[in-house]
């Protein structure tokens, strides 16, 4: 497979994803700008500007008319997909890590850094019928988590649920009317890098700097698979059609990359067998430690960010699709 | 013989204008006669067939392809911008069962490869492609070779290596042409007697070889006038090559060929005819 590669960044990628049908790809990145691909040539939509910061989080909504973005530069701020215009910017104390968009399309999370004597908060806004009328300022939930810092944060089925990474590599079940922390697994040894739910939301999986990626049930924070590599990991996502296969990334830190050439530096895309926990293929490219992976929903391509400031989207061979494992 | 009016060389003048034609299930072939780098007609034959596929998209993603672009991007035609968009090296992803994906290349080979790619390596021994050290002739030819112009400026005996030597010193009153004194005078008027006799170079002797191993050598084929043999100055060894000067040319042409390829003394001997130093 030939991969596309796509320069729309001239710092490091800090989030990329795709639209619902796949025909969009966004990406963020340290340089303050937001792209948009198309996912199947590579060509750019166009970008999103106002971002004043490294932006460190993005996601879209299920009918792609709405964009959410997080920055170092303490805003969140809602785009409007189709053209690029900042519909609602939202002022924090502190840096925005992740947002994402509730599974209805009707709320935003939005996980704030701690920092300078500001708690670490994670606040639900209403976005309903965001294109048309005003969004408000107001959260409709501030909770303020206690324990170490929030990293990574997603919406489980229905939107019951807040799951939570830590920076001490647990795990947490957050209720997303109270705020009240159900429960809490301690899955890593460091910190957590990474969270994507699968398709249906019934588990996800989660990358750490300890080098391996847990495949973890959402009821109950139960490890059910583990993919240990040998590098630590900056991203996993699981695969949610064609093959049962999870793609794992990373690389060795970024500061330490200047000291060892690339092949040493282990920048490749791995996929490991989702069930089986063993590795079945690796993807080269990046020159740099990959710090995102997005997969397409339909599973016949994918994307990865890296530190190098490319994003390579990859669709794959036909022997890709015939694949069997043999047991 | 009647020369025709149309050489059959020239018929194809007429074609070169790119013909098209389409046969009965659709393949369009196109012909074109053109010249290519190295001045030749060729003729070059593609063939085309047009298919009209359908694909069904969802219409939300057949809406959004319609947007116009924004941001930097606005104004800008449809399609990839080469500037933001580029096709990478074709990457294998080779899926395997057996867990064993790792794929590791020898990074020093690989380093050394790129570090020569560059370089032609040349021996310097036979000017082959591969390290001096590992010449096959080293041993048979190699170290004489190596070591006659080392050697040579030390003697004045050894006259071949002197005057090819353009950027060496070369002391004044041994400068071709610079005979002021009267010792160097008689010196190069013994130099160029010496030039007129027919002369074979020898080498790949043994390091105990003496003069009189060598006249001995050769005497059988004619009168010799004067045999030379390199000596290291410090050890007195002999430093493995020596010149051997005849007074006939028929003699040193017998020897040249009886001598040369030889064993001696557990050494192939090598004997060509001794360069001229003039």
């Amino acid at each position: 497979m030939r991969p596309i590669l796509l320069q729309g960044h001239e710092r490091s990628l800090t989030q990329i994803k795709y639209n619902r049908e796949g025909d969009l790809l966004f990406s963020v990145s340290k340089d303050h700008v937001v792209n948009a691909w198309f996912s199947h040539n590579g060509e750019r939509l166009g970008t999103y500007e106002g971002h004043i910061g490294a932006v460190w989080t993005v996601d879209v909504n299920s009918t792609s008319t709405l964009l959410v973005s997080g920055s170092a530069d303490n805003t969140a701020k809602i785009w409007d997909v189709s053209n690029g215009k900042c519909l609602k910017s939202w002022e924090f104390n502190t840096a925005v890590r992740r947002v994402q968009f509730s599974e209805d399309d009707k709320m935003v999370l939005i996980v704030t850094e701690p920092r300078m004597g500001f708690p670490a908060t994670l606040q639900i806004f209403n976005v309903e019928n965001g294109l048309t009328e005003p969004i408000s300022s107001e959260p409709l939930y501030n909770f303020l988590p206690e324990g170490p810092k929030i990293t990574v944060a997603a919406w489980s089925a229905l939107n019951r649920y807040i799951i939570a990474g830590r920076e001490n590599g647990s795990v947490v079940l957050i209720d997303a009317e109270s705020g009240s922390i159900y429960s809490t697994n301690k899955i890593h040894e460091l910190t957590i890098t990474d969270l994507q739910m699968s398709a249906d939301r019934t588990y996800f999986i989660t990358s750490s700097k300890d080098k391996s990626a847990k495949v973890v049930e959402t009821e109950s924070l139960e490890v059910l698979k583990t993919y240990s590599t040998d590098t630590p990991l900056n991203s996993a996502a699981i695969m949610p059609k064609v093959q049962e296969f999870v793609v794992v990334g990373g690389g060795q830190e970024a500061m330490d990359v200047t000291r060892t050439s690339s092949r040493q530096g282990k920048f490749e895309c791995r996929f490991w067998h989702k069930i089986l926990e063993e590795e079945v293929g690796r993807v080269r490219g990046h020159f740099g430690p990959i710090n995102t992976i997005a997969i397409h929903p339909d599973g016949r391509s994918f994307a990865s960010g890296g530190e190098d400031g490319y994003v390579r989207v990859h669709h794959f061979d036909d022997d890709f699709f015939t694949f069997k494992f043999q047991i | 013989m009647p020369v025709s009016a149309t050489n059959w060389a020239d018929e194809v003048d007429g074609e070169d204008q790119p013909q098209t034609f389409t046969d009965a299930n659709g393949i369009t072939t196109i012909i074109e006669y053109r010249t290519n780098d190295d001045g030749k007609k060729v003729k070059v034959t593609r063939r085309t067939q047009k298919k009209l596929i359908h694909d069904v998209v969802n219409k939300a993603v057949a809406a959004r392809k319609k947007w116009p672009k924004f941001g930097k991007e606005k104004g800008n035609k449809p399609g990839p911008d080469p500037a933001t968009t580029n096709v990478g090296d074709n990457i294998k992803l080779k899926l395997s069962s057996t867990g064993q994906v790792v794929q590791e290349v020898d990074e020093q080979h690989e380093a050394m490869k790129a570090q020569l790619q560059n370089k032609k390596i040349l021996c310097r021994i036979c000017k082959g492609d591969h390290f001096t050290t590992k010449c096959p002739y080293k041993d048979s030819l190699g170290m004489e070779d190596a070591a006659a112009p080392a050697s040579a400026p030390a003697e004045d005996a050894a006259p071949a290596a002197e005057q090819q030597t353009g950027s060496k010193y070369i002391a004044p009153h041994m400068r071709a042409g610079a005979s002021s004194d009267s010792k160097a005078g008689s010196g190069s008027g013994d130099r160029e007697k010496r030039d007129e006799q027919p002369t074979l170079r020898v080498t790949n002797l043994s390091e105990d070889a003496t003069e009189a191993d060598v006249s001995e050598l050769f005497k059988r084929f004619g009168h010799i006038s004067r045999v030379f043999l390199a000596r290291d100055r410090e050890t007195g060894f002999c430093k493995g090559f020596a010149f051997v000067s005849f007074t006939m040319r028929e003699d040193a042409q017998r020897a040249q060929e009886a001598i040369d390829g030889r064993g001696y003394d557990n050494l192939i001997l090598r004997v060509e005819w001794a360069k001229s130093s003039a």
